[in-house]
């Protein structure tokens, strides 16, 4: 199988984060304080000048704006920005691509995908309106649409609890090596299930935590790569989309509502055998086109886990296992970094931070260059899953140059 | 604003769906159907997914049943407005009658326990009236909230409840 144009011709070159904080907590210091943080470590890291970056990418509305940051930085040229439409992590799959195609076509020759966020007072991500003025059948939060979408994994193909649960474990027993991850310790599924039934059947340890935090990536060309600082790391494909008729499958995200019903066209005629994803399908399909690989060629799996039962999902979508199986594939060890295909060596949105996605990205790396705090023995491959979300939803393979 | 399950706010009303909440308020599920290759839809949007025809009308001869698709018990309600912080399910129900790809509904199963509420449950049309005089939160969306509180008769919500004797 041939791989597309685009594959392995751009890559990430430089990593940046700040210190991971509770919602809220870096309220004061504000989004753009903590990005910019961010840029700079990401760019000591590829051995460039912040003014170096001409291009900016991001997703799901980030307040923190690729012209805003070039004005303070001084940046010398400001050539490509672009925001991919969608609410969740599921559009950041978009971000890589627009900055792949950019940096390839040569319309920049860096581009940073950035995303911070504070989390002051009621805010939530993804929330669906105030408190007390949610849609009116009492669907408010996005676990109440997950937990949709779990109760139905589980009607059809037998999924427990206890498969969630070893989802939270394996998050939080790979984020006790990991110095910058939120919640180090590790949970028994005693602990799991003796924890707050919030929307049942998911309980508390089933919802990663808000978070504080800063995030940038810097992706360049596959020549302009050679010379970076530290081990590039090749974007080999990237994908985003969704099934037919998925809209906002997850009946929720009144910010995209186009019908004022407080649900969103999807979900309500998407096909049956997609409602039990984590909208991946196609797109995971489409990934391992363009690449010429397969699941098989995958060492490293960072699957988007803001809520347990949708990395089961992904691990179906993604062809890890059959359809309907993930729940006795991960009882059995397969996700554990010693398992078949490790699962969020890093801790994840469940364990390390909830930063919408681009932690897995960053992990990705980290495991391709070595310097994974989990590390496996000389990956080739991984694969990352954004989203489970609103369409589009996004992956992203990443392999050593 | 529902007079069986407080505390959670009304529908946004626009050209689209209030006719929805209208038909709800006179007992009745209406839903979108294309008037060329009669596929239903929901949500209410202009155009049909199948044939792309602008021409449509509410089908008010469906059967009112259904069957649960998904559901979620809320047991700590995100206030202590919702539901008077009392424990809810919201649901996921699969409509008869449909043509075309399924059509469901978010909504919520009443008259129902923990116990008798599952994946499969047979159920009906029920109506929960929006109370008081009401006004549309407004300002969703491309159709827009272009119908003044003043025009929009009794709303109802479109709830279910068990068919009879299907209770499990
Ligand atoms: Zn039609």
């Amino acid at each position: 199988m041939s791989a597309d144009w685009l594959s392995g011709k751009a890559a990430i070159v430089g990593i940046g984060q700040t210190a991971f904080g509770k919602r809220g907590e870096f309220s004061e210091r504000g989004t753009y304080s903590l990005v910019l943080e961010a840029i700079q470590k990401a760019c000591d890291d590829a051995g460039i000048s912040p003014k170096q970056i001409d291009g900016w990418s991001s997703y799901s509305n980030d307040p923190n704006q690729g012209a805003m940051l070039s004005a303070m930085m001084g940046c010398d040229r400001l050539r490509f920005t672009a925001m991919g439409w969608g609410g969740g992590g599921g559009a950041m799959g978009g971000a890589f691509m627009y900055a792949a195609m950019a940096v390839a076509t040569g319309q920049a020759d860096y581009v940073c995908i950035v995303r911070g966020a504070t989390m002051p007072g009621n805010a939530r991500f993804g929330g669906m309106g105030r408190p007390g003025d949610g849609p009116p059948h009492g669907m408010i939060s996005p676990g109440n649409s997950f937990a949709l979408a779990a109760r139905r994994h589980m009607s059809r193909f037998g999924t427990t609890t206890e498969h969630f649960g070893e989802i939270a474990i394996n998050a939080r027993r790979n984020a006790a090596n990991n110095p910058n991850a939120r919640f180090r310790d590790e949970i028994t599924m005693e602990d799991h299930h003796a924890s707050q039934l919030i929307c049942d059947p998911l309980r508390k340890m089933d919802f990663c935590m808000e978070s504080d935090f800063g995030t940038a990536i810097i992706v360049t060309s596959k020549e302009r790569a050679k010379d970076s600082k530290n081990e590039p790391v090749s974007l080999v494909s990237m994908a985003m989309g969704g099934p037919p008729r998925w809209g906002d499958a997850w009946f929720g995200q009144a910010a995209s509502d186009p019908s004022g019903m407080g649900s969103a066209v999807g979900g309500h005629m998407c096909d049956d055998d997609d409602y039990v994803t984590g909208g991946y399908r196609t797109l995971a399909q489409d990934l391992y086109d363009k690449s010429g690989l397969g699941p098989n060629d995958v060492d490293v799996a960072l699957l988007y886990d803001h809520f347990t039962p949708m990395v089961i999902m992904a691990i179906e979508d993604f062809q890890f296992c059959e359809k309907g199986e993930g729940g006795p594939f991960v009882a059995e060890g397969n996700i554990r970094r010693e398992g078949k295909i490790p699962v969020n060596t890093h801790g994840g949105n469940l364990a390390e931070v909830y930063a919408h996605g681009m932690t897995h990205v960053m992990e990705g790396v980290r495991q391709l260059r070595g310097d994974s705090p989990n590390q496996l023995d000389n990956p080739q491959i991984a694969v990352i899953a954004a989203g489970a979300s609103m369409a589009p939803t996004g992956a992203i393979m990443l392999g050593k140059m | 604003m529902s007079e069986r399950m407080p505390g959670t706010g009304g529908p946004a009303l626009n050209r689209l769906v209030t006719p929805f909440y209208e038909a709800a308020g006179r007992g009745l599920l209406v839903i979108q159907q294309c008037d060329d290759c009669g596929y239903h839809r929901h949500v209410p949007t202009d155009i049909c997914y199948n044939c792309l025809s602008w021409k449509w009308h509410w089908d008010e001869s469906l059967p009112q049943t259904g069957t649960v698709y998904s559901y979620s018990w809320v047991d700590r309600p995100m206030n202590e407005h919702i539901n008077d912080g009392k424990v809810y399910n919201f649901a996921v129900v699969e409509l008869d009658g449909i043509t075309g790809n399924a059509v469901r509904l978010l909504t919520n199963v009443y008259d129902v326990e923990k116990d008798s509420l599952y994946v499969g449950l047979r159920v009906k049309a029920a109506f929960d009236p929006v109370a008081g005089k009401y006004a549309s939160p407004g300002g969703y969306g491309p159709a827009g909230a272009d119908i003044a509180a003043t025009d929009v008769g009794p709303i109802a919500l479109v709830v279910f409840e068990p068919l009879e004797g299907a209770a499990a």
